[in-house]
């Protein structure tokens, strides 16, 4: 049922490209050879920004460029200097031949021309031609590379992505020196234009799996793509799920350690975060970090994620459930300094609870959107004064200050924001439910979860793998992790049927993938 | 023989999911309370009777594998319209989806009973029916492999059960056991007869069948599931036997139940109470396999959806659950239940193996005829 | 599928309709902590019960309260309770019920019953039999016991776990009470002042109680019924046992812990019915008031047999005892029908067995060591 609307959609969706690519294909446009008539369409085009500057070289030629997109040195030691110490009379493919630019085209079509001036190419039309010469030399401005904020890990390399589709590419390559590894190019949203790459390495990744990306990004209809995120809510197999499908990642190395184990990954322009899939569950909760401990901390550390996760979703409403409905189930030495925490708090134990989770909601909303410094002080101060202040004047107990200050901490052990997000805000309706209906409620809750959860896929593969359906040779690799000689390089579920699957003989490529990452 | 039904690739599973599957399906709403029932009959070589039950079971279970491998794929809805013609096989059908989905029904109201007595005497058992429904819908949607999903996963909350039988043991006193066999034959026996509400479950391979993947080496899968449910069961039997005395025994309805409730850990009390709201994932496999075999009937006879038949099996279900509420009603339900899955599951598969039998003797014969003439 | 998710919304709708219960929030509601049930009446079936609640004041404290009332059932009590508590009461909490020595006379088989049947009780609680009446006990004044609820319940509970009384859970009382063949000993508390003891032990037959052993006498029951693994006891043995010299009516004292004992019963003649037990005890010697040195190994073997003496001596007395009030503590009877078959033994029969039924007793001491002082 549902797939079979998502493919009408699809179709439609194809149907309007199709119209689209039509309609863009009947409005293209020559360049026009009058120099008069061109600069005419040119500020047609552009509705005449105050940015576009046009310099008349000489009587027949015109160098035009968007102010601020070019790099001014090369402008003026190359472009300028050529164009001017042309012959008269020189033809667009004398200048392409001359210009020492790494990067020189002639184009013949308007449209394009002037998408590639507005990426930051410098335009050079010469009188009589219905051609022109197109020298990219646009600057790029992005910050420098600087260490991931969002998921720093103590060992390991402390490089992040940065809003620079060509650095983040250089940054993949110089992290995988291998011909397999392949770039596509794609152009997404008719407003913004904004480039993607699609990269994966050939011969890992299983072909399906890259196709099934290819396709749904070529079937996207959508008018801008600001970040990355947003692609992939587009993109993931069921965006109305709590959990995401697909990984962000700042990070390099973990996109990199995603291509090798035969994941297809997307990098947006402009987004400093990168796409990865197919992610399972279980992933989005292992750091790229436990790959460079020992084992034994390894396996601890995961662990220690698990039972945060299941302290951050239950531990509240566990508390709720008993307070409200099962009092008989307190051992007796717990019951008094319970019973007298409680005792003057005027809520009954949801209330509270709901009240108390929204307090650190809120702490930890103002936190993030408040400059570093602020924001740290803001967490810890009112953290504190709230805290107390609640606890004196009797609105909370004490302990449920520390049950939910125990909840939030353990949501942020996951190594993924998005997961997270979704680990807090799973929490809210098993409170509710926990209060109206105890564990019958929780339960509840669980089932749900626990279906919820079989029924989603990532990009075609289950989301529960290796637990269900049950991969026994990928479990040393999943809440714990064993010893590499246990390991298989790449999970079954972006496992290539027919290629050259890394793992197969894993103690050999484990040394010599090390050596291509070192 | 010739008719197969053809499972799409995707739609397959492993064939050692069928241990999780079998596990999951005997493992049910019984396991609260079976001892009281069996006691009654075989006081205390209870446990013999919980032996030769299993015992049954197998030979049981492996008659019904015999008969399905005698088709390439094919579940027993279609077997029985390949030996007994379309009008007395949809009947059987008809019978078999009734089973299924009284074996539904009685899941749904010992479940919703043990949650009234021990946890929310005041919670409506409507909303318990109606909110265990939704969960299965749920489910039910995600299709066969997310049902197995459930089975796989629900296996693992079974785990804790044997190491916390351990405390209890502590106030065992074996000689509760003795004298092994002083007790009637028959006693024995017809504590078996009284297992079969607990132990049945098994049969649901009738059905999942086409859906492995492997179908040469399933067989061990299956004996292994019920060799687990021997062994939790057992364990249970053994503990409770020499944990109660004879008559305090007969008197405990939840005999299980009351044994979790006396345990006591350092950090929790009273851990029945968590056990029987944890029960909902044990028994959410029985009842999402319950409804899919019986859907699996349905689809058969009648061109339905899959909407329009959760519509109709669930407020059918729901209705029905209204008005069965005493304990009274619910004992004489078990009782009733327990006669017909020893009739469905133990005594029928025996008769269906030789009407196949004899079905391929003629067929052979038929061809053999054929030929000479 | 809209139908469907249609369907889903309004059935989860429903079921928060139709699925309002009963909050039983911590503080709201006072806890029963301790009960105690005493005869209203020697001429009706009326029980009093005493009921210690906690409860929760504002001012962070809990408070304990006493509630009597008097009623022929548990719940009628508890809806009488209720109407003098400002919270609604619940029993999920109490670890300890007290009966009084009245009610123990008459029988526990109704109330017994009463507490098995409510599922809001654990079986795990622990049942006492007061010395006296179970009223006074409760609402008496003690100078060091802020919460008497949770000191009952302590106190039986370490002297239980330290085998220095029978163990009486409800489960294993109502197992004992529901055996034909076994009868009931329920350790007996009694008020001193301003401490609680453990006094004795009371033995039942049937469901009456009929007699009493003492705490030291306690001993030998636990010996007989079940194995130790860490048991302590005094002894007084013999003067002459060491020191032929001396008389033997001075007393050797003897103090003896770290027993592990183990007692197999065995069935020899089943007409009489005759018994063979054989009781082995590894213990550890921590108090002997002499000079003789126990490292020698005859000193040691003579010790070993005195002790061994004195120990079949005492149990020879307290199994005499019980046979004369006919309660069966031990479980004879359960090994009676244990080891013949097709006994058919019913209650009656075996109340016409037990007192006659012989007993021999060895029992086998072996010290293990004796302290770090010879």
């Amino acid at each position: 049922m549902f797939n079979k609307k998502k493919k009408e959609k699809q179709k439609k969706q194809q149907n309007d490209q199709q119209k689209k690519e039509a309609k863009k294909e009947s409005k293209k446009e020559p360049i026009s050879s009058n120099r008069y008539e061109f600069l005419q369409s040119l500020k047609e085009k552009l509705h005449s920004p105050s940015d576009l500057i046009i310099r008349y070289v000489s009587p027949t030629t015109t160098v035009i460029y968007v102010d601020n997109l070019v790099d001014i040195s090369l402008l003026n030691e190359q472009v300028l200097k050529e164009v001017q110490n042309a012959k008269q009379g020189a033809t667009p493919q004398d200048i392409h031949t001359n210009l020492k630019l790494p990067e020189v085209d002639v184009m013949d079509e308007l449209n394009k021309t002037i998408l590639e001036m507005l990426i930051g190419a410098c335009i050079i039309h010469i009188e009589g031609f219905s051609e022109v010469v197109i020298a990219k030399i646009s600057s790029i401005q992005s910050r420098g590379l600087s260490a991931p904020e969002n998921e720093s890990q103590v060992i390991g390399s402390q490089v992040g992505f940065n809003e620079s589709i060509a650095t983040n590419i250089s940054l993949v390559r110089r992290y995988i020196t291998n011909p397999d590894l392949c770039n596509e190019k794609f152009t997404l949203g008719h407003q913004t234009n904004t480039s993607l790459s699609l990269l994966y390495i050939h011969g890992i990744a299983t072909e399906e799996q890259v196709n099934t990306v290819r396709q749904r990004i070529t079937d996207l209809d959508i008018a801008d793509i600001i970040d990355s995120a947003v692609l992939e809510g587009l993109i993931d197999d069921n965006s109305l799920s709590l959990f995401p499908q697909m990984l962000l990642t700042e990070r390099p190395d973990r996109f990199c350690d995603g291509l090798l184990s035969g994941k297809v990954g997307i990098l947006v322009n402009g987004s400093s975060m990168a796409i990865l899939g197919p992610q399972s569950f279980i992933e989005f909760f292992q750091s790229r970090e436990d790959q460079n401990l020992r084992w034994s901390i390894a396996s601890f550390v995961r662990l220690l994620r698990f039972i945060a996760i299941f302290i951050s979703i239950y531990l509240t409403p566990i508390y709720v459930a008993t307070l409200t409905f099962h009092y008989e189930v307190i051992p007796q030495p717990l019951l008094v300094p319970l019973n007298e925490s409680r005792a003057i708090v005027p809520f009954p134990p949801i209330i509270e609870a709901l009240l108390l989770e929204i307090i650190i909601e809120l702490l930890r909303e103002a936190g993030a959107k408040l400059p570093t410094k602020v924001g740290q002080t803001i967490g810890i101060v009112g953290g504190i004064v709230i805290g107390t202040a609640a606890v004196q004047a009797g609105i909370t107990s004490n302990i449920l200050i520390i049950i939910v200050a125990l909840g939030a901490l353990s949501s942020f052990t996951t190594p993924n924001y998005m997961m997270g997000n979704a680990i807090r805000i799973i929490r809210f309706p098993i409170i509710i439910l926990a209060g109206f209906w105890g564990y019958f409620g929780i339960m509840l809750a669980v089932c749900f979860i626990f279906t919820h959860l079989l029924r989603q896929t990532t990009l075609g593969a289950p989301y529960l793998a290796p637990f269900y359906p049950p991969r026994w040779k990928d479990w040393p690799d999943s809440i714990i992790r064993l010893p590499s000689t246990f390991l298989s390089r790449q999970g079954i579920n972006n496992r290539n049927p027919q290629g050259n699957n890394q793992g197969e003989n894993e103690g050999n490529n484990q040394k010599s993938e090390k050596k291509v990452t070192e | 023989m010739k008719e197969t039904l053809h499972i799409s690739n995707n739609q397959k599973i492993n064939a050692f999911l069928l241990f999780f599957i079998v596990t999951a399906t005997q493992i049910g709403v019984g396991i609260h309370g079976f001892q009281r029932v069996i006691y009654q009959d075989a006081k205390q070589d209870a446990w013999i009777s919980v032996i030769l039950s299993f015992l049954l079971a197998h030979i049981v279970v492996y008659i019904m594998m015999k008969t399905l491998d005698m088709y390439d794929s094919n579940d027993l809805y279609g077997i029985h319209i390949d030996i007994f013609g379309k009008y007395l096989g949809n009947f059987l059908n008809i019978l078999y989806i009734f089973y299924c989905s009284s074996a539904f029904f009685v899941i749904v109201k010992n479940y919703t009973e043990v949650i009234n007595t021990w946890v929310f005497p005041y919670l409506s058992s409507m909303f318990l029916c109606l909110s265990i429904l939704s969960i299965i819908i749920y489910t039910f949607k995600g299709g066969f492999r997310v049902i197995i999903g459930i089975c796989f996963f629900s296996f693992f909350f079974l785990l804790w059960i044997p190491p916390i039988l351990i405390i209890p043991l502590k106030y065992s006193d074996l000689n509760y056991l003795l004298p092994i066999l002083d007790n009637e034959l028959k006693g024995i026996l017809k504590g078996v007869m009284s297992m079969s509400f607990t132990i049945v479950g098994f049969e649901i391979i009738n059905f999942v069948y086409p859906f492995l993947k492997n179908k040469t080496k399933y067989k061990r899968y299956v004996h292994l599931g019920m060799l687990f449910t021997l062994f939790l069961y057992l364990s249970i039997m053994f503990v409770s036997l020499t944990f109660f005395s004879g008559e305090q025994l007969m008197k405990t309805i939840w005999a299980t139940l009351t044994l979790f409730g006396f345990i006591r850990l350092p950090f929790i009390e009273r851990i029945e109470i968590i056990t029987i709201c944890l029960w909902m994932i044990i028994i959410l496999p029985n009842l999402c396999l319950y409804m899919w075999a019986a859907y699996r009937g349905v689809q058969r006879m009648v061109n339905i959806s899959v909407n329009k038949f959760l519509l109709i099996f669930s407020s059918i279900m729901f209705v029905s659950g209204i008005f069965i509420n005493k304990r009274t009603d619910i004992n004489l339900l078990n009782d009733w239940f327990g006669k017909y899955a020893f009739a469905v599951v133990f005594i029928y598969p025996f008769i269906l193996f030789l009407c196949a039998l004899l079905k391929r003797q003629i067929k052979k014969m038929q061809v053999s005829n054929s030929e000479k003439s | 599928m809209k139908k469907v998710k249609q369907l889903l919304l309004i059935l989860i709708f429903c079921s928060f309709l139709i699925g309002c219960t009963e909050t039983k929030i911590l503080e709201r509601i006072s806890l029963a902590t301790l009960i105690g049930y005493d005869v209203a009446n020697e001429n009706d079936e009326n029980v009093t019960a005493t009921v210690i609640i906690r409860q929760v004041s504002p001012d962070n404290k809990s408070t304990l309260e006493t509630q009597t009332n008097t009623e022929a059932t548990n719940q009628g009590t508890r809806i009488k309770v209720n109407l003098q508590t400002a919270k609604k009461m619940l029993a999920g909490q109490t670890h300890t019920i007290l009966f009084g020595k009245n009610l123990a006379e008459r029988g526990l088989e109704e109330p017994l019953h009463g507490l098995m049947m409510n599922s809001e009780l654990s079986s795990s609680i622990y049942l006492a039999v007061v010395d006296g009446d179970a009223k006074p006990l409760i609402e008496g004044n003690y100078k060091n016991i802020t919460d008497i609820g949770q000191h009952v319940y302590n106190l039986i509970d370490h002297n239980v776990q330290r085998q220095h009384t029978v163990s009486s859970t409800l489960h294993e009382v109502v197992r004992n009470n529901y055996s034909p063949l076994r009868d009931l000993a329920i350790p007996i508390i009694k008020k001193e002042k301003d401490i609680i003891k453990i006094n004795a032990l009371a033995i039942f037959a049937g469901s009456k109680m009929v007699g009493q052993l003492t705490s030291e006498e306690a001993f030998y029951v636990i010996m007989l019924r079940d194995k130790f693994k860490a048991g302590a006891l005094e002894l007084k043995l013999p003067g002459d046992t060491l020191d032929q010299e001396k008389n033997t009516d001075e007393k050797l004292h003897v103090a003896i812990d770290s027993i592990q004992s183990k007692r197999t019963i065995k069935l020899v003649d089943k007409s009489t019915p005759e018994y063979d037990v054989e009781v082995d005890l590894a213990c550890r010697i921590v108090e002997l008031h002499s000079n003789a040195n126990v490292g020698k190994p005859d000193v040691t073997k003579k010790l070993e047999k005195a002790i061994g003496k004195e120990i079949e001596k005492e149990l020879k007395r307290i199994v005499k005892y019980t046979q004369e009030k006919n309660s069966d503590i031990f479980g004879f009877g359960d090994d009676y029908y244990a080891s013949v078959r097709n006994s058919n033994l019913t209650e009656e029969k075996w109340n016409e067995l037990y007192p006659n039924a012989k007993v021999n007793f060895k029992v086998n001491i072996e010290i293990v060591r004796n302290g770090v002082f010879e």
